[in-house]
């Protein structure tokens, strides 16, 4: 805000305390949304810390299986065994608010199936299919949680920043500048009067 | 004794042409040599073993792993073949009745494909026509549109009244676990009758399969214990082997494992399973549960056939040798590709 376009008048001072103070306290509440999201951040940045950790465990603990799987049955047998997946896992999607930021709350079904409800029969598999199809519920699981959280907190640093954004705005830029405007339209108002006094007293003594 | 007094010249034939073929498989010491080969040195050896033909058939088509496993499964269903071609009269029979196993998987595969709407070349990849059903049986069924015309085009086959039993309730659900337990259930039943059918030679057959249902059923309780199934699993247990169903179901009733084995040992009169339950108890992964009882199973089939030189067990036993032949290539090709350690690829194989 250029300070020639502003109006040194005494509404517009009125008007400029009034957003000033608009401004604080919108910067003091922004700022303690973002100290509040930075504290929420940093629980699900050791929730993130865990799944991820899991997720990694898991995703080696599935691949060692499948190898297994395909050493003991050969890629033919654990071919043959995947046609048989009937239903593949079902996800809904909720949503949660975090300190008003929508993340999303994932539900999944049907992604741990008991060993006669995969789709194989017992007779003619072996069980080292089971413990790699186990291996890869457990691995899907990590898989969906990991992307709860992550998507948690991802979504929390974009608002964490955009807050950080407005809270620097207001105080490095649109509070300075409101109170550089309020100081130029007193001391505008101040110089007017002194004007007003000036001419008045000259005018006084043309008179006189 | 009915197998070894039967004096039956095509017997003694068989029978020695199955030991010869038993005396040419890949000894212990080749497969603890290849432990410490390279996968292209596995292919290289396996290429110059009685796979050669198959490795350089599909060497065009085929590198790497997929080589090795494509000729490997190629090789058994043609030596597989070629004995059923070989073996005379009852034994063909009886060892073609054995062989029907690979139809059913196979089918089952056909069925499961065509419900999932896979292309046929997806589904030929994982056929093995080991069986009764040729490829060219096969072929026509993977053509087939659906699963209820692949059954259609089986009608006349053993399994058939099964499949037509089953099959509707499996569309439904969308699943062939059912249907794939009632069919192995039917064949060992179907077995069973075959042995006891007068034939003979049956008696001793009868036996084998007592002993293989026994090793299946024991397997199949150690899985279900795993996966912590509690309900009434009496249909997925086959029928006829020295325990009754009834009795499986309140073994798989005992809440810890040392029980279990217990109780399982108490039932039990084959030393070698007895042993072989001891040495389970310290173990917790179930392959290695199961690899433990396959070789058991193996064992004492060796044992019978050398009680009963001329019966069908000799060919038996060159089928599942073969079997786990091509199984200990295929695990130390996969697993050198995996990067498994040798001494843990060895607890996979079995010698």
């Amino acid at each position: 805000m250029a300070l020639r376009d502003i109006k040194p008048t005494r509404s517009e001072l009125i008007n400029i305390k009034r957003r000033i103070k608009l401004s604080e306290r919108g910067y003091n509440i922004l700022k303690m949304k973002r100290d509040g999201l930075i504290l929420e951040f940093f629980k699900v940045l050791q929730q993130a810390k865990d799944s991820r950790g899991a997720l990694l465990e898991r995703y080696e603990r599935a691949m060692e299986m499948i190898a297994l799987a395909e050493t003991v049955e050969g890629a033919i047998g654990v071919k043959a065994a995947a046609f048989s997946t009937a239903d593949a896992p079902a996800i809904s999607l909720k949503s949660k608010n975090i300190m008003g930021v929508v993340v999303p709350e994932i539900d999944a079904s049907s992604v741990r199936k008991g060993v006669l409800d995969r789709g194989y029969g017992m007779l003619g598999t072996s069980a080292v299919i089971d413990e790699t199809a186990e291996a890869f519920e457990d691995l899907l699981e990590a898989i969906i949680e990991a992307a709860e959280i992550e998507t948690t907190m991802k979504r929390l640093l974009d608002e964490i920043e955009s807050t950080k954004r407005r809270v620097n705005a207001l105080e490095f830029k649109v509070i300075p500048e409101l109170s550089e405007a309020r100081d130029f339209i007193k001391m505008r108002l101040d110089e007017m009067e002194r004007e007003e006094l000036f001419r008045l007293k000259k005018i006084k003594a043309r008179s006189t | 004794m009915a197998g070894v007094s039967s004096g039956s010249a095509q017997y003694i034939y068989a029978c020695t042409r199955m030991r010869v073929r038993k005396s040419l498989l890949i000894p212990r010491e080749d497969y603890l040599r290849m432990l410490n080969m390279s996968l292209p040195e596995i292919t290289r050896f396996i290429g110059e073993t009685t796979y050669r033909s198959e490795i350089d058939e599909l060497g065009t088509s085929f590198s790497g792993i997929n080589l090795v496993e494509v000729a490997l499964s190629w090789n058994l269903a043609k030596e597989y073949q070629s004995i059923l071609e070989l073996v005379p009269g009852d034994l063909k029979h009886f060892t073609a009745s054995y062989l029907r196993r690979w139809d059913i998987q196979n089918v089952v595969t056909v069925l499961r494909g065509k419900m999932q709407k896979l292309q046929p070349g997806k589904i030929k990849e994982v056929l093995v026509p080991a069986g009764r059903l040729d490829r060219v049986v096969l072929d026509r069924l993977v053509a087939e549109e659906s699963p209820e015309r692949v059954a259609e085009a089986l009608k006349g086959e053993r399994f058939y009244p099964v499949i037509e039993r089953e099959l509707p309730r499996a569309m439904e659900t969308g699943s062939f676990a059912h249907l794939e337990n009632e069919l192995y259930k039917g064949y060992y039943a179907r077995l069973i009758a075959d042995a006891k059918a007068g034939v003979k030679g049956g008696d001793i057959f009868l036996k084998y399969i007592q002993l293989e249902i026994d090793i299946r059923n024991i397997q199949n309780l150690f899985r279900l214990r795993a996966g912590h199934v509690r309900e009434d699993f009496r249909e997925l247990m086959i029928g006829g082997g020295s325990f009754t169903v009834d009795e499986l179901q309140r073994l798989s009733g005992l809440e810890s494992q040392d029980e279990f084995i217990d109780a399982l040992k108490r039932q039990v009169k084959m030393i070698p399973l007895l042993n072989a339950l001891e040495e389970i108890r310290g173990k917790t992964a179930l392959h290695e549960i199961e690899v433990a009882l396959t070789r058991v199973q193996l064992d004492q089939m060796e044992r019978m056939s050398k009680r009963y030189a001329f019966s069908i067990l000799p060919i038996l036993v060159y089928l599942e040798k073969k079997k786990y032949e091509v199984a200990n290539l295929r695990a130390l090709a996969r697993g050198k590709e995996a990067g498994l350690p040798g001494e843990r690829l060895q607890g996979y194989l079995v010698m």
